[in-house]
């Protein structure tokens, strides 16, 4: 016995001298716990190490990578505001959208202390223009005619046709969408900008500096020489380190445990019944509704059940319709929300311009004579008969022998307690449904494949063209081709075409837009071109035991939103205070 | 078996199901992982005939309740009566165990006898196969299979099909071993001696002394497949619908039932999960004791 | 040792290798998708991405990574690489090979799966020995058959409730993680209990779940050791039943036991890829969760690959070991 207590010994050190091999690049200093950040999240799903913005696919803003990475502005959703950052203006400068002037912040500097002048505006937009991998490259392909820097703080945009969004859904960093800007000299030297993992060393302009790094952990140090302070745009962060703590594969309910026993001040988003319980049993904890439903903040990710509507049967406008009166949204909101009212009939998120553009006269009209959200099993079963369906011995409707496959694809992590619903209210009213939560649902979804799919429109944000765009037809490929991303439903249609092309050029502001907007919603609706279910939510625990000042609904701070993985993270960071 | 009888002869035989009681007294693994066995299947057949198998599926009753007279196992999140869950989930989970443990099983056994009956190209062919494979984790393998099949077509049976792919080396190599030593002994040389064929030999000989081995072996399989599918349940694979065992305590687990007070909802499929294997872990361990005659001189 | 049998066990080794490796090949191969358009997909999903750019990039990668050859030819192309210790790129998270990221992730599974094989071997043999052994009290051996009802429960079960009792509510030992959260990992006896202190609780999961099968099968060999008639001599010498417990008894029913050492680890990689998740250790089996989500086929293979290759090297050097533990055998 003693000489395997000797080997078990002599295994632990020699596994322990291996774990110590890992890579940290220097000493650290000592930070106490009283102005270090906890933040939970999943390290183990992509790279750790990779801080170069157009390393891909390997990059990702998330995990940590915006608190090195800042843009021209950012956008405060809540306030609807827009955060000028490096830039101190971005101006259109014609009335027809087709040509913009960038003037940048003097003080602005990267974190070698050469300073962010228009050259590396020139540099990320051509990378973007040249380099097919890059992100954003059919955008500035399909809009950008030539950027040239007039003098070293001031660049010029032309666009190729009117580009009214191009501003927002591109130079503006908000949720996770648009472009940093990258340091020209650093980038300039490498190869291969697309392979170049970037490292510890690797020049940015954010606040923070990458220090250390393994699977189990980031650490993020403050710069004390962040020009942002120089220059006024914000104070001198509190937060002295951010640690951001793998939590890749463990269960949501352990990662609640963990943040109830002060592990952590923040974690991502939970379940509906997880995060009432967190706050029940700590009350240090609070949410961006404070303790009431429905502790969080609407998401931009509206979700809906998509179908391939080029597929049979989902190509009859009747089917779907059956489908959607199959759907009992009081119910769900009442079973899995405690009557937060969360379902949704929109293709968008009810911030503030999208409100009150559902709740012009013109969409209320429309809501009113089509009913998007009504639940009625009868006028389903009777649009079933109508479109030549029968009820077979199992109580599902049939035609040619083919019961409607109504297989849900959708993501555990992040469906698994709505989709059990909704596979068992589709299955009440005759339509053959299961669930699909493995690693192929995406795939199924980009494939077009038979059934549903459970996903958001990650489109609009301050006014409803993103969202209604994603069902023109240019978007509508073949099946057997692979689906855009938010765009499944491959819906066609010349009449709904004419609609958006008319407004594409036109400010959102502009009366004509808001007529246009509210017929293709119509349309929307009465097509039924996929089964709006739900407002996305996040809800995200603020633990207050060692930082207030969380942006919640009674503190809005820039209107930055609680997502400290997204790209306006940073701004959640740099405004904590300390509790302590 | 035979072989004890044998030598039992001189004294007066009782009847076999006065044997078989006496030797339960003796082996109380065996008596208790049968007892909690019956136990089991009395419950299963009960409650498939008293339930609502609608109820086993969300949206039938209440949902978030405690056990109460009404629902003695309470009901869950998403509505079901834990009570049909629980009586379907047993029936579902034994179809697979029984189902990939007793086909792989038959497998192993068939493969097993012919390459120690045969011997030379044949048995070094099956035996380096086994060996081959073995080191391959096979759960692996199973998720990479699991994964890539049409969900749709995925029902308890399929899950049974992919957990059974790999699951047939073992008892090869367990039996194969056990006819090679039994090929030596002496009631097989008797055998073979007074003129019997090799058929014969086989059934009338060395299966009914190998049945104790083959019984542990399907025993282990059935351990096999219902980790497999528990295990395939927590990747979000296999029929994620169904109440199975597994599903039922995952589907708890991800909505954090223990952490929001439901103690109820995972307690009971863990409960049941336990006990099925367990037992079987028992009959497993009273088996070699049956199989081991020198425990029995032992005793 | 003779050279015979060395290069008979080497060739064993290379044909777990090959079989190992053609499965892993091509059982993801048979599935219609694009790993490099689902990962495309899956950023564009978490960031910008301009869908109409995807094929584009996906036939650009598709090139880097060698996917648009023929399969025989990328077959080849891989097993020259595993010939060479190259398994590749990881698409998912590129520019990383997967060499790289097995090395990562390799020291937490180390840690975890070997420490708790061997402790539920040692603990699992011993309580077996004396189930056996006719000497022992009776609670002892009760205790044992407790064990083997234990081996009913899932590993992952018993994390989660470890965690929810130990962990959340009496707050002993860490919820999850490798280390304490913050710590910077260095060589001192701290760093070390620190991360002993985070597995304990993995550790005693995995433990009590595979206790059970040892000692239902060295209850079983030590049955029939006790029938030897060295053991009979050893007795009629007037030995202590100690002398005779340790020396003639266990010594040699844990020989065969060890046999089983090998695969034994091979079944407990299985539940540590799920129990790394549930305590949110980065080790191999997060690793390879993670691929597997997000079909990353290198380094799906690479990990099995290596398991696999480690399980079989193991069994090897058992193989060679044995004769040095039992002088019985020698190989001829």
């Amino acid at each position: 016995m003693q000489k395997s207590f000797k080997l078990i010994s002599s295994l632990f050190v020699a596994a322990m001298l291996m774990v110590s091999a890992m890579s940290f690049a220097q000493d650290l200093p000592d930070v106490p716990r009283n102005q270090t950040l906890i933040l939970g999240w999943d390290l183990s799903a992509a790279v750790v190490g990779v801080t170069n913005p157009w390393a891909l696919p390997g990059y990702t803003h998330q995990r940590g990578n915006a608190f090195l990475w800042e843009p021209l502005s950012y956008y405060g959703i809540f306030k609807s505001e827009e955060i000028p950052w490096l830039a101190d203006s971005m101006e259109y400068t014609s009335d027809d959208f087709t040509s913009m002037e960038i003037k940048l912040n003097p003080m602005a500097k990267w974190s070698d202390g050469v300073p962010v002048t228009s050259k590396d505006v020139v540099f990320t937009f051509e990378g973007q223009m040249n380099n097919q991998t890059l992100p954003y490259h059919a955008a500035f392909n399909q809009y950008v005619e030539s950027v040239e820097a007039v003098d070293d703080l001031t660049v010029n945009v032309t666009f190729k046709i009117p580009a009214p969004r191009f501003k927002f859904e591109v130079l503006t960093l908000k949720f996770d969408t648009g472009i940093p800007i990258v340091p020209a000299h650093a980038l300039e030297a490498q190869e291969d900008v697309n392979a170049f993992p970037g490292g510890l060393d690797m020049p940015h302009s954010g606040p923070y500096n990458l220090v250390a790094w393994d699977l189990n952990q980031k650490i993020f140090d403050l710069r004390e020489d962040w020009w942002a302070v120089e220059a006024g745009r914000i104070g001198v962060p509190e937060v002295k380190r951010i640690v951001m703590a793998n939590i890749g594969g463990q269960q949501m309910d352990n990662i609640a445990q963990r943040i109830v026993n002060n592990e952590m001040d923040a974690a991502l988003d939970m379940r509906s019944s997880v995060i009432k319980s967190i706050v029940e049993q700590n009350p240090m904890v609070t949410t961006h509704s404070g303790d009431q439903p429905p502790y969080g903040y609407l998401d931009w990710w509206p979700n809906a059940l998509w179908m391939n509507t080029q597929l049979e049967p989902y190509n009859d406008q009747r089917v779907r319709r059956a489908m959607s009166l199959a759907i009992n949204r009081e119910l769900l909101d009442e079973i899995i929300y405690e009557g937060a009212g969360i379902t949704t009939i929109y293709p968008f998120p009810l911030y503030p311009a999208l409100q009150e553009f559902a709740d012009s006269p013109a969409v209320k009209a429309l809501e009113e004579e089509l009913q998007p959200g009504l639940y009625d099993p009868e006028q389903s079963a009777a649009l079933m008969e109508e479109a030549g369906f029968t009820m077979n011995r199992d109580g599902l409707w049939e035609k040619d022998g083919e019961t409607v496959s109504a297989i849900i694809q959708g993501f555990e992590q992040i469906h698994s307690d709505i989709v059990p619903f909704l596979v068992e209210m589709l299955r009440n009213a005759g339509f053959d449904a299961d669930v699909n939560f493995g690693a192929d649902s995406y795939q199924n979804m980009a494939d077009g494949v038979a059934g549903l799919y459970m996903f958001g429109h990650g489109a609009s944000l301050i006014d409803p063209y993103a969202a209604l765009e994603l069902y023109h037809s240019r978007y509508s490929a073949q099946i057997g081709t692979s689906a855009g991303n938010n765009r499944f439903s491959r819906y066609a249609n010349p009449e709904y075409d004419a609609l958006l092309d008319e407004m594409a050029p036109l400010g959102a502001d502009n009366p004509r837009f808001q007529e246009l907007a509210a017929e293709a919603l119509g349309i929307y609706w009465k097509e039924q071109i996929d089964i709006p279910i739900i407002q996305w939510l996040h809800r995200i625990p603020y633990n207050q035991t060692y930082w207030t000042n969380w942006p919640t609904a009674d503190n809005p701070s820039l209107g930055e939103n609680g997502a400290f993985w997204a790209h306006t993270g940073m701004l959640v960071v740099t405004n904590l205070k300390a509790a302590q | 078996m035979s072989s004890v009888t044998l030598s039992n002869t001189a004294i007066r035989q009782p009847n076999k199901v006065t044997l078989f009681f006496r030797y339960l007294r003796r082996n109380p693994s065996l008596t208790f992982g049968l007892l909690i066995m019956l136990f089991l299947v009395i419950f299963t057949v009960h409650g498939l005939l008293t339930i609502n198998t609608k109820d086993a599926y969300p949206l039938a009753v209440r949902p978030k309740m405690p056990p109460s007279f009404q629902y003695p196992l309470g009901t869950d999140f998403f509505g079901r009566d834990l009570y049909a869950a629980m009586v379907i989930g047993m029936w579902q989970t034994a179809v697979i165990g029984v189902f990939a443990g007793a086909l792989g099983t038959i497998i192993g056994t068939i493969f097993g006898f012919i390459s120690a009956y045969f011997g030379g190209f044949i048995d070094a062919a099956i035996t380096s196969i086994c060996q081959i494979l073995i080191p391959i984790p096979a759960f692996l393998i199973q998720v990479i299979i699991a994964g890539s099949i049409d969900k749709r077509s995925v029902t308890i049976l399929t899950m049974a099909w992919v957990v059974l792919l790999l699951a047939w080396m073992g008892p090869t190599l367990v039996i194969r071993a056990q006819v090679l030593s039994m090929k030596e002994r002496q009631f097989v040389s008797v055998a073979k001696l007074s003129g019997m064929t090799s058929l014969g030999i086989i059934f009338k000989e060395i299966l009914p002394n190998l049945l104790p081995f083959i019984a542990a072996a399907f025993i282990a399989q059935v351990f096999q497949a219902v980790f497999a599918s528990f295990y395939l349940a927590i990747v979000g694979l296999g029929p994620v619908r169904e109440p199975l065992l597994g599903n039922t305590i995952w589907s708890a687990q991800t909505q954090g039932a223990f952490f929001n007070g439901w103690w109820w909802w995972p307690i009971g499929p863990a409960v049941a999960m336990i006990l099925i294997l367990g037992s079987l872990a028992l009959i497993n361990m009273g088996m070699d004791e049956m199989a081991n005659p020198r425990i029995r001189r032992s005793e | 040792m003779n050279f015979r049998l060395l290069s008979k066990r080497l060739l064993f080794l290379l044909m777990v290798v090959w079989a190992a490796s053609t499965i892993t090949f091509f059982i993801p191969r048979i599935s219609p998708k694009n790993p490099v358009r689902e990962r495309f997909a899956e950023l564009a999903r978490t960031g910008g991405f301009s869908p109409e750019d995807l094929e584009v990039i996906v036939a650009d990668y598709s090139q880097r990574f060698g996917l648009d050859k023929p399969l025989l030819q990328q077959y080849g192309d891989y097993m020259w690489g595993i010939l060479r210790f190259d398994l590749g790129i990881s698409l998912n998270k590129f520019p990383k090979t997967v060499m790289q990221l097995i090395y990562e992730s390799l020291p937490w599974t180390i840690g975890l799966v070997f420490i708790t094989t061997i402790l539920s071997f040692i603990l699992g043999n011993w309580l077996g020995a004396l189930a056996a052994w006719p000497r022992s009290p009776d609670w002892l051996k009760n205790i044992a058959t407790s064990f083997v009802l234990f081996q009913g429960v899932p590993p992952v079960l018993l994390g989660i409730l470890l965690i929810f009792f130990i962990g959340f509510k009496l707050k002993l030992l860490p919820l999850g993680g490798a280390y304490s959260i913050g710590t910077v990992p260095d060589q001192s006896i701290g760093f070390f209990l620190d991360v002993l202190r985070h597995q304990l609780l993995p550790g005693i999961a995995l433990v009590l779940g595979s206790v059970g099968g040892w000692v239902i099968s060295m209850r079983g060999m030590g049955v029939t050791i006790q029938g030897e008639d060295y053991v009979t001599f050893a007795e009629h010498k007037g030995l202590g039943p100690r002398v005779i417990f340790r020396d003639y008894y266990l010594r040699n029913a844990l020989l065969p036991q060890i046999t089983g050492l090998a695969l034994a680890l091979g079944n407990l990689v299985t539940s540590a890829i799920v129990v790394e998740g549930i305590f949110a250790l980065p080790g191999l089996g997060t690793m390879l969760n993670s691929a597997i989500r997000s079909n990353d086929f290198s380094v799906i293979y690479g990990i099995v690959l290596f398991i696999t290759i480690g399980i079989a090297t193991l069994m090897v050097i058992v193989e060679f070991l044995y004769p040095l533990l039992d002088p019985r055998i020698r190989h001829q």
